[in-house]
């Protein structure tokens, strides 16, 4: 159960708005009007300013940044100078155990794990996108019986939150026999109740009229809704995309309950069962990071890239236009 | 479920909309007129379900469906060998959530237990992050500030990771002879053993004062109790280990809410702070009297989210601390886990997902209240806006 | 009542027919089998490390080149749960390791496959042993080994501190002595886990235990226990008893072998986490010191569990018979030290490994754990418990214990 960042809050739906504002402002506001004096004590407050964001700033790049340097440390030297981020010696032992180059007997199953986040991943992200949209444009513009009380009921379940679903999910699964199975990794998650949201909002904020004139032009719904709506849903679908994809590839609990052999686990839930167990492991803390290291790195890429789409989710929720 | 530090942040129901206005909006006032036709309605009625229709099927069974069933499993006594639905189980009436709520027992003590841990941590974390991620928004959002987006960036990556990758890393920096105690001891300090100290943050304080001694509970708190736990027990605060899951928290949420209250901010007018600043109130003065207002309804949304994610976590525990040390890190979600899975009581740990589902959707129920009296303040924000942007 | 739940179960069924009703409970009876030639088999172990992994490992792979078929051997995390939730979603390994503690809750749960009379030589299996894997008169699965707990002791240490083995601890008092000793900067003196498998022995050598001898009547509030826990606590609060946790060690042997302790409580399994992890050090190990009363340890036994919803039970079979032969016991002794179920290989492991002669002399007057059904939460919250030791009051953590215990046995009915 992937839930999305803050649901978006009902945007006022009084006045259409047209796609491009859909995006929260730029950030800056535009200096107008008089500006406050200037003075000693203003620079102080700006040098108190700077000196709080690097230091927050600092708090929150060091963890990363350790990780990194220890993902290149030996096991004795991450044990006795933690803090250090200079690898003494410089080992790339952790990366040739995970990519099963070391000795065979002790590599951790990190291809798998790999193996299978990608694919899940992919399988989710796609039919999220898909049957996210269908349903959210019917909810928005398709008039058929019993509308409103899905979308009541879909904001009822985007409030179930995911973690009291553990065991009840394991017993579905298990009564449809698709525990322990990629089904059962997959199609629970196909669809999710935020990002049908999120498409709905957005459908409702196109004009009717592209539609109509589609209409006219003789197109039938679905026609419409795949070559003329769809097509300018191209924010919202990126934006989806991406949540779908931080969301199935960080999830954690669906998998732990839904799948129970080593074949099925993915990186979560492989490097939770990993690190956790502290018996017969050790510590091992370099082989660790290294694993979350590289968990990692495909959502940071894709936040460094499209850092846009990832604050307007989290925004949706808070910008009132 | 990634909750917290997945970025996936926590799941806010949407205020319902208020009077049908958002669900009839589209359909009902702006239908089209010309397509009244009989033969077009139909059809849209037809694909309309077709459209639908996976993500009734996704949702009904694996949303609904489970609930129902679980409900039912957690009035049995089903140890997960049997099928629960042909009548090998026991029915048990009720019993499994008396065994949690009333009776006087393990059962009992371990959940009372949770209870505690967890209303201590929304008690620090909430806060914390909220008064954290405001901190952070006003920083960045300040204009005088250079280089916003590369704070907005850094402040936010965390939000985006995978909750357990993080974990991993905390459960690196905090060991006995980790990190942070590397860094604490340059300043002098010996910092503890984060992830085996089971002693409360209050008594532990106490102690360092000098009022109480954390070894020998106080005759009266530890003798008299409620619930199943002694006094002693429910006022200790969050364990030293508790606190090392409430930083990791409040380090990868607030992310997400600072960018929550930077979109708020945007529409705070610049009139007003301003006009405040001219009549000679200082930069305090100005925040606290006009700033904070015009964000109270984000605060408040902000501060919701927040106390029904953190009834939520699990992650963080499951690869952290799995409850230990002294059931002082078990959370309801966890134990309802464990329960199931580690004690083969699926009945007790779906009548705790029960509990635990109400106490969220009470949660969820005072957001909506509450937001509901939001958009006033917000309208006559945006008329604001409305005229500043005129004027510029 | 039953009717009402076959209708529900009826409609849950009806709900669910679209994606097909084909449910993975129990049905009580044993799974379809497999009889094609080449089988695929998982088994699942809750192994003590390395060296014990890679022996099953090398097992297997030996018996699947032999037969044909395809072994996985998965080293579980945390085996009961993920056996617990496997049995439910009923896709269990084929093959798992049943510890002693448990057995009772499998068989009761019509989860084992009762193959112990098909087992050819059973007898060979000690008496002891076969009593503890047979549920309703039926001789159920295959007892894997056995071990019992000692103290462990760096030599190089020992002897750092003048002692020698004259001084080696007969009593408690003895063993205050020496871990005081032995405790320096940067070495505790003595580390044990913090749960009742490694503590366990404390209650015995008081002459106390959890419950009675056959497990109708639990014991843990008496006198002999509180005096137990109290020489714990004692000693924790001196400093000379730490747990790994506090030396940054995931147990025992791991503090041992890294060298953070000079002494440990723990069972055979030891020696082959030494063997393979550590083998630079030099240790020895000896009985436990007697108590107030007299010697105490406590016995380990697993066995090895097919599952009745294994669609390869007569491979399965088939594999436990090549885990169990004489020859095979005695490798696996060899690797991770571990005590031979067949008495045949027990007497060839004596010979060959002299050194541990204190655990093979633990089994004749060594406790075995409780195994009460539903009892498992009940000595977790011990251990919890005993994590907190040095803070808390041994009457109130034995009071719980007791409270506790009575409640799940009046639920037993």
């Amino acid at each position: 159960m992937s839930t999305p960042p803050t649901m978006p809050t009902p945007t006022s739906r009084a006045k259409p708005t047209n796609p491009g504002t859909w995006a929260p402002r730029a950030t800056s506001s535009s200096p107008a009007g008089p500006r406050p004096p200037r003075g000693a004590g203003r620079r102080i407050l700006l040098v108190a300013l700077y000196l709080l964001l690097t230091g927050v700033g600092l708090l929150y790049l060091l963890p990363f940044a350790i990780q990194i340097v220890t993902s290149f440390k030996t096991d004795p030297d991450a044990a006795a100078n933690p803090l250090s981020l200079l690898p003494n010696p410089f080992s790339l032992e952790s990366y040739r155990r995970l990519f099963g180059l070391g000795n065979a007997a002790d590599a951790v199953p990190f291809s798998t794990w790999l193996g299978n986040s990608v694919l899940v991943t992919l399988f989710i992200t796609a039919g999220r996108v898909f049957f996210d949209s269908l349903a959210g444009y019917a909810l928005a513009r398709l008039d058929f019986r019993g509308r409103n009380l899905l979308f009541n009921g879909l904001l009822t379940v985007m409030s179930v939150p995911g973690v009291v679903l553990l065991i009840p999910k394991f017993l579905v699964l298990n009564q449809l026999g698709i525990f322990d199975t990629y089904a059962g990794m997959i199609v629970p998650l196909l669809v999710d109740a935020a990002g049908v949201f999120i498409m709905r909002q957005f459908f409702l904020s196109i004009p009717r009229e592209v539609e109509e004139a589609a209409r006219i032009d003789g197109a039938g719904v679905f026609r419409t809704f795949w070559s003329v709506v769809l097509p300018m849903a191209k924010p919202a679908l990126i934006t989806l995309t991406i949540l779908s994809f931080q969301g199935s590839w960080n999830e954690f609990t669906h998998f732990l309950v839904a799948t129970q052999s080593p074949q099925y686990q993915t990186l979560t839930t492989g490097l939770a069962s990993f690190v956790s167990g502290s018996l017969s492991s050790g510590t091992q803390y370099p082989l660790k990071l290294t694993a979350a290291l590289l968990a990692t790195i495909p959502v940071a890429v894709l936040f460094f890239a499209f850092q846009r789409h990832f604050v307007r989710s989290a925004n949706s929720g808070a910008v009132k236009e | 479920m990634s909750q917290y530090g997945s970025g996936s942040g926590s799941v806010a129901a949407p205020p319902a909309p208020a009077g049908g206005d958002g669900s009839t909006g589209a359909g009902g006032r702006r239908r089209p007129r010309r397509g009244s036709a009989s033969g077009i309605k139909g059809r849209q009625g037809l694909w309309g379900w077709l459209f639908v229709s996976p993500m009734v099927l996704v949702l009904g069974l694996f949303l609904l469906l489970p609930i129902g069933m679980a409900l039912w499993v957690s009035l049995l006594n089903w140890d997960g060998q049997s099928n629960p639905f042909t009548g090998a189980a026991d029915f048990v009436g009720t019993d499994n959530y008396s065994n949690v709520l009333a009776t006087d027992g393990l059962d009992r003590t371990l959940f009372m237990t949770s209870v505690r841990n967890n209303l201590y941590f929304v008690l620090l974390a909430v806060p914390l992050q909220t008064i954290l991620a405001l901190a952070l928004a006003v920083a960045v959002n300040s204009r005088r500030v250079k280089g916003k987006s590369l704070f907005r960036t850094i402040f936010y990556f965390p939000s985006v990771t995978s909750s357990i990758a993080i974990s991993t890393v905390f459960l690196f920096l905090f060991q006995g002879s980790g990190a942070v105690n590397a860094l604490l001891k340059w300043v002098g300090i010996t910092g503890p053993k984060w992830f085996t100290d089971a002693n409360g943050l209050v008594w532990t304080i106490l102690g360092g004062l000098g009022i109480v001694d954390p070894d020998k509970p106080t005759a009266a708190l530890a003798s008299n109790g409620f619930l199943g736990l002694s006094w002693w027990d429910w006022l200790s605060g969050p364990s030293i280990a508790m606190c090392t899951v409430i930083m990791l928290i409040v380090w990868t949420s607030s992310g997400t809410y600072m960018l929550i209250f930077l979109a708020a901010l945007q529409d705070v007018p610049a009139e007003l702070e301003e006009a405040a600043l001219l009549d000679g109130a200082n930069r305090w003065q100005s925040f606290r009297n006009v700033t904070i207002p015009a964000l109270r309804p984000v605060i408040f949304l902000v501060v919701t989210l927040g106390l029904i994610g953190s009834w939520q976590i699990f992650d963080a525990v499951y690869v952290m601390s799995q409850g230990a040390p002294g059931n002082t890190t078990l959370t309801p979600a966890f134990l309802s886990y464990t329960a199931g899975f580690g004690d083969s009581e699926y009945g007790r740990a779906a009548a705790i997902a029960f509990i635990l589902l109400a106490i969220i959707m009470v949660m969820t129920l005072i957001q909506r209240v509450l937001l509901r009296d939001r958009d006033k303040p917000v309208r006559a924000g945006r008329r604001f806006g409305a005229v500043r942007r005129r004027a510029s | 009542m039953k009717k009402n739940r076959a209708a529900t179960a009826a409609a849950v069924c009806g709900a669910l027919l679209i994606a097909g009703c084909s449910s993975d409970f129990g049905s009580d009876s044993g799974a379809e089998q497999d009889s094609s030639e080449k089988q695929k088999l998982t088994v699942m172990i809750g192994s003590s490390g390395d060296a014990e992994t890679n022996a099953v490992k090398a097992a297997a792979a030996a018996w699947a080149k032999k037969t044909g078929n395809t072994v996985t051997v998965v080293p579980a995390q945390n085996l009961d749960q993920q056996l617990g939730q496997s049995l439910a979603g009923g896709k269990p390994p084929d093959v798992f390791y049943v510890g002693s503690s448990v057995f009772a809750n499998y068989a009761k749960g019509n989860s084992l496959y009762a193959y112990g009379d098909k087992l050819t030589d059973k007898d060979d299996f000690s008496a002891t042993l076969r009593n503890s894997f047979s549920y309703e008169d039926k001789f159920v699965c295959a007892p894997k080994d056995s071990s019992t707990l000692g103290l462990a002791i760096n030599t190089k240490m020992w002897k750092a501190a003048g002692l020698t083995e004259a001084d080696y601890p007969k009593s408690w008092d003895d063993l205050t002595k020496v871990a005081k000793e032995l405790t320096t900067d940067k070495v505790s003196g003595l580390v044990v886990n913090s749960s009742y498998n490694q503590l366990g022995p404390f209650l015995k050598q008081a002459g106390g235990w959890i419950t009675n001898a056959d497990q109708t009547e639990i014991t843990a509030d008496s006198p002999e226990n509180v005096e137990a826990l109290t020489y714990v606590k004692k000693l924790l609060n001196d400093g000379v008893l730490t747990y790994p946790k506090q030396v940054d060690a995931g147990w025992g042997g791991e503090a041992f072998g890294a060298q953070k302790a000079a002494m440990t409580i723990e069972g055979n399994w030891l020696t082959g986490a030494m063997t393979n992890d550590y083998p630079d050090v030099d240790y020895t190990v000896v009985p436990l010191p007697k108590g107030p009363a007299d010697q105490g340890t406590l016995s380990f036994s697993t066995c090895w569990g097919v599952a009745n919803k294994s669609s390869h039970r007569d491979a399965a079979v088939s594999l436990v018979e090549a885990f169990t032969t004489a020859e095979q016991q005695v490798t696996f002794a060899d690797a991770y030290g571990v005590m031979p179920s067949r008495t045949s290989a027990l007497a060839t492991y004596e010979k060959r490994h002299p050194q541990d002669k204190a655990f093979v002399d633990g089994s004749a007057y060594a406790q075995g754990p409780v195994t009460l059904p539903g009892f498992t939460k009940v000595l977790e919250q011990f251990d919890t418990d005993l994590a907190g030791l040095a803070k808390a009051d041994p009457r109130k953590i034995l009071g719980d214990l007791q409270t506790n215990g009575e409640q799940v046995l009046k639920s037993n009915g």
